[in-house]
C-alpha cells in the first residue's frame, strides 16, 4: 500500500488558453492534513476538480489511491468525500435525506445500517436536532456542517474540502476544524483555504500555490524554520556602534537589520551558523558595556509570514 | 440490543452507476413535493376543463350527433391539448440539466461516484414517465369518463391508443430535444425559445415545405388525431413516425455525448 494518497504529475488545466494550472507535481501523504494554500484564483478549486473528475486536464497526469484520475474516476470518488466551496443541496429534503442519498452512493444496503450510519453522522456534526427540517431553513454554518457530513458518511479514505471554513463565523470555524481534527484518525485530509491562522492550528503538511504554479511543499516545520533561516531579536539601549561592529566580524553574522521607527534600538541579526549563535550570541553582546540588553530571543514566525513572502517572491505581491 | 449489521459497499462498474439511487431521487422531486400535484391540477384545467367547454359548447353539442361530439373531443385532447402539454414537457424539462448546473447541485452529486449517463438518463426516464402519467395518462382516464358525458359513448380503445402512443412520441422527441439543448446551452431562454420556436416553425413552414413533414415530428398531431378517430391515415404516415423516433435517439446521444464533456 503506497504512503501517498495523491499524486500529480505535471498535471495542468487551461480554460480557453488560460493556463489555471501549470504542471503541479504535488504529493499528498497518508493520514496527513494537508493545507492547500493561495490566493483566489491560485488553481486550488481547479485542482481539486481535476482529482474528483469534474473538469479534465490539459495535460499531465494524476493518481488518487493509484487509481488515474481520469480513467478510474468512478473507483477515485468511492474512496473520496467531498466538501463544495459553496455547498448547494436539493432544497426540499432534510439532513437526514441528504445524508441517505449520499451513502446510497456507496451502500447498498441493509436500510437499517444505513440508517444507523446517518444518524452517527448527524450526531458527528451536531445535526441531530435538526435532521427532520427541510434544508432551505438552514444557516449558513448548519449548511456547512451538513456538507462535512455528507463529505465523511462513507467514511472516507480521502476527505477533500475546498474552503470549508470560508463562510463561517469563528465559532463556526472552530467547530469545523474541531470535526477535522476528528476525522483525521481515519482519514487523510486535503483542503484547500486561504485562512492561515487554521492552517498553522491544524495542518501538518501545506502546498502553496500561486498563480498555477507549485511554490512551496512542506511540513509546516520545515516551512517556517526554513522561511528567512534562523534570526535572533535584540533589543538594547545605549551606544550600540561598538556592539554592532564586533557582531559584524563574527564569520557566522551573516546580516544585521537595524528594525526602524522603534523607541528603543532593535536588531534582527540573521544567522548562518546556528551552534555558534546560540553559544556566543548572548555572551557577546553582555559583555559589550556600552549597551544594556532588554530583550533577546529567537523570531517565530507565523505562516502568514512565511506565505507572503513566498507569494509577494512569486510576482504576486501588489 | 440491536446488532448492527456490516454496510454493503457498492460495488457496480459500468456506464450507470449511481443510477438506481439518481432514479429514486428524481421521483422524490416529483411525488415528495408538491410538483406532482401543481402538474395534475395544471392538465386536469389546461386539457379536461377546456374538453368541458368544447363538450358544452353549443356549436358541438347543437347537431346531436355523438360520432361528431366525440370526434371533436379526440381531435381537441390530442392536437389542442397535445400543444400545451408539448409546451409544458419543454417547460418541465427545461431546467432538468441547467437548473442543476446552476444551482452547483450538480457539481456535487457528480463528484459522488455516479456516472454522467446516470445522471442524465435517470432525468429522461423520471421526467418522462411522471410528465406523461399527470399530463397524458389521467387526462386520458378523465376524458373517457367526459365523454360519456358529452357523447353517451367513449372513443373506440384500439384506434385512440394508436393515437395516444404517437402523442406520446411526439412529446417524448421534444422531452429529448429539451434535454440535449439543457446540455448546449446556458441560459432557460435559449432552451425554450428554440425548443418552443420549432414547434411553432412546425405550423409554419410545412406550408412552404411539404416534404418537411416526413422528416421531422411535425406531423404527429395531426397523425394521432386521426388515428384516434379511427379515420384512414395518409399514404407514408410511417416515415414521420421512424424519422421522429430517429430523432428522438439522436438527441438522447448527442446529451449523453456533450454531458460526458460538461466541466463543472
Amino acid at each position: 500500500m503506497s504512503d501517498t494518497v495523491i499524486r500529480t504529475e505535471k498535471l495542468t488545466k487551461s480554460f480557453n488558453g488560460v493556463q489555471a494550472l501549470k504542471s503541479l507535481d504535488l504529493e499528498v501523504p497518508r493520514n496527513s492534513i494537508f493545507g492547500f494554500l493561495g490566493p483566489n484564483g491560485a488553481g486550488k478549486t481547479t485542482t481539486i476538480k481535476l482529482l474528483l473528475g469534474l473538469v479534465r486536464p490539459t495535460s499531465g497526469s494524476a493518481a488518487v489511491f493509484d487509481h488515474d484520475i481520469v480513467g478510474d474516476t468512478i473507483d477515485v470518488r468511492r474512496r473520496i468525500g467531498y466538501l463544495v466551496q459553496e455547498p448547494h443541496y436539493y432544497e426540499y429534503m432534510s439532513a437526514r435525506e441528504i445524508l441517505r442519498f449520499t451513502a446510497r452512493f456507496f451502500y447498498e444496503g441493509p436500510k437499517e445500517s444505513i440508517a444507523e450510519r446517518v444518524s452517527d453522522t448527524l450526531e458527528l456534526v451536531g445535526l441531530a436536532d435538526k435532521a427532520d427540517r427541510p434544508i432551505e431553513g438552514f444557516s449558513g454554518g448548519e449548511r456547512q456542517r451538513l456538507g462535512i457530513g455528507q463529505a465523511q458518511v462513507n467514511k472516507p479514505d480521502l476527505l477533500i474540502l475546498d474552503e470549508p471554513a470560508a463562510s463561517l463565523d469563528p465559532m463556526g470555524r472552530r467547530d469545523v476544524l474541531a470535526i477535522m481534527e476528528k476525522l483525521r484518525e481515519h482519514s487523510t485530509v486535503f483542503y484547500s483555504t486561504h485562512i492561515l491562522d487554521d492552517v498553522q492550528r491544524v495542518s501538518d503538511t501545506v502546498a502553496i500555490l500561486n498563480e498555477g504554479e507549485l511554490i512551496a511543499q512542506a511540513s509546516i516545520e520545515e516551512l517556517l524554520a526554513g522561511s528567512r533561516g534562523t534570526v535572533y531579536a535584540i533589543e538594547l539601549r545605549g551606544d550600540a556602534a561598538a556592539a554592532r561592529a564586533r557582531l559584524r566580524d563574527q564569520s557566522w553574522v551573516a546580516d544585521i537589520h537595524v528594525v526602524p521607527d522603534t523607541d528603543t534600538v532593535e536588531w534582527h541579526v540573521s544567522v548562518s551558523d546556528d551552534r555558534a549563535a546560540e553559544e556566543q550570541l548572548l555572551r557577546l553582546m553582555l559583555a559589550d558595556e556600552q549597551t544594556t540588553v532588554t530583550r533577546f530571543g529567537r523570531l517565530t514566525y507565523k505562516l502568514e509570514d512565511v506565505f507572503m513572502d513566498l507569494v509577494e517572491g512569486n510576482g504576486n505581491g501588489s | 440490543m440491536a446488532v448492527s449489521v456490516p454496510l454493503e459497499p457498492v460495488t457496480d462498474r459500468g456506464w450507470l452507476v449511481g443510477f438506481g439511487n439518481m432514479v429514486d431521487k428524481e421521483y422524490a422531486s416529483w411525488w415528495r413535493t408538491r410538483r406532482g400535484l401543481v402538474h395534475l391540477l395544471l392538465w386536469l384545467t389546461v386539457i379536461n376543463a377546456f374538453l368541458f367547454l368544447v363538450g358544452t359548447d353549443e356549436s358541438v353539442a347543437r347537431g346531436h350527433n355523438p360520432y361528431e361530439t366525440l370526434a371533436e373531443l379526440i381531435q381537441v385532447f390530442l392536437r389542442v391539448g397535445g400543444l400545451f402539454a408539448t409546451i409544458g414537457v419543454v417547460v418541465s424539462t427545461q431546467s432538468a440539466v441547467l437548473g442543476e448546473r446552476q444551482l452547483g447541485t450538480a457539481e456535487w452529486v457528480l463528484s459522488k461516484p455516479l456516472t454522467r449517463p446516470a445522471f442524465l438518463l435517470s432525468k429522461l426516464l423520471v421526467n418522462g414517465l411522471s410528465f406523461l402519467f399527470l399530463a397524458v395518462v389521467i387526462p386520458t382516464v378523465v376524458l373517457y369518463l367526459q365523454s360519456l358525458l358529452h357523447a353517451w359513448m367513449q372513443p373506440p380503445l384500439v384506434p385512440f391508443l394508436g393515437g395516444l402512443s404517437l402523442h406520446v412520441l411526439h412529446l417524448t422527441f421534444y422531452l429529448a430535444f429539451t434535454l440535449v439543448l439543457g446540455t448546449l446551452f446556458r441560459g432557460r431562454g435559449a432552451i425554450s425559445g428554440v425548443a418552443i420556436g420549432f414547434l411553432f416553425a412546425g405550423l409554419i413552414l410545412p406550408n412552404f415545405f411539404p416534404s418537411l413533414m416526413e422528416w421531422l415530428p411535425w406531423a404527429l398531431p395531426s397523425l394521432a388525431a386521426l388515428a384516434g378517430m379511427e379515420r384512414s391515415l395518409p399514404d407514408g404516415w410511417y416515415l414521420p413516425v421512424i424519422t421522429t423516433v430517429l430523432w428522438t435517439l439522436l438527441c438522447v446521444l448527442v446529451a449523453l455525448w456533450r454531458f460526458e464533456r460538461e466541466e463543472f
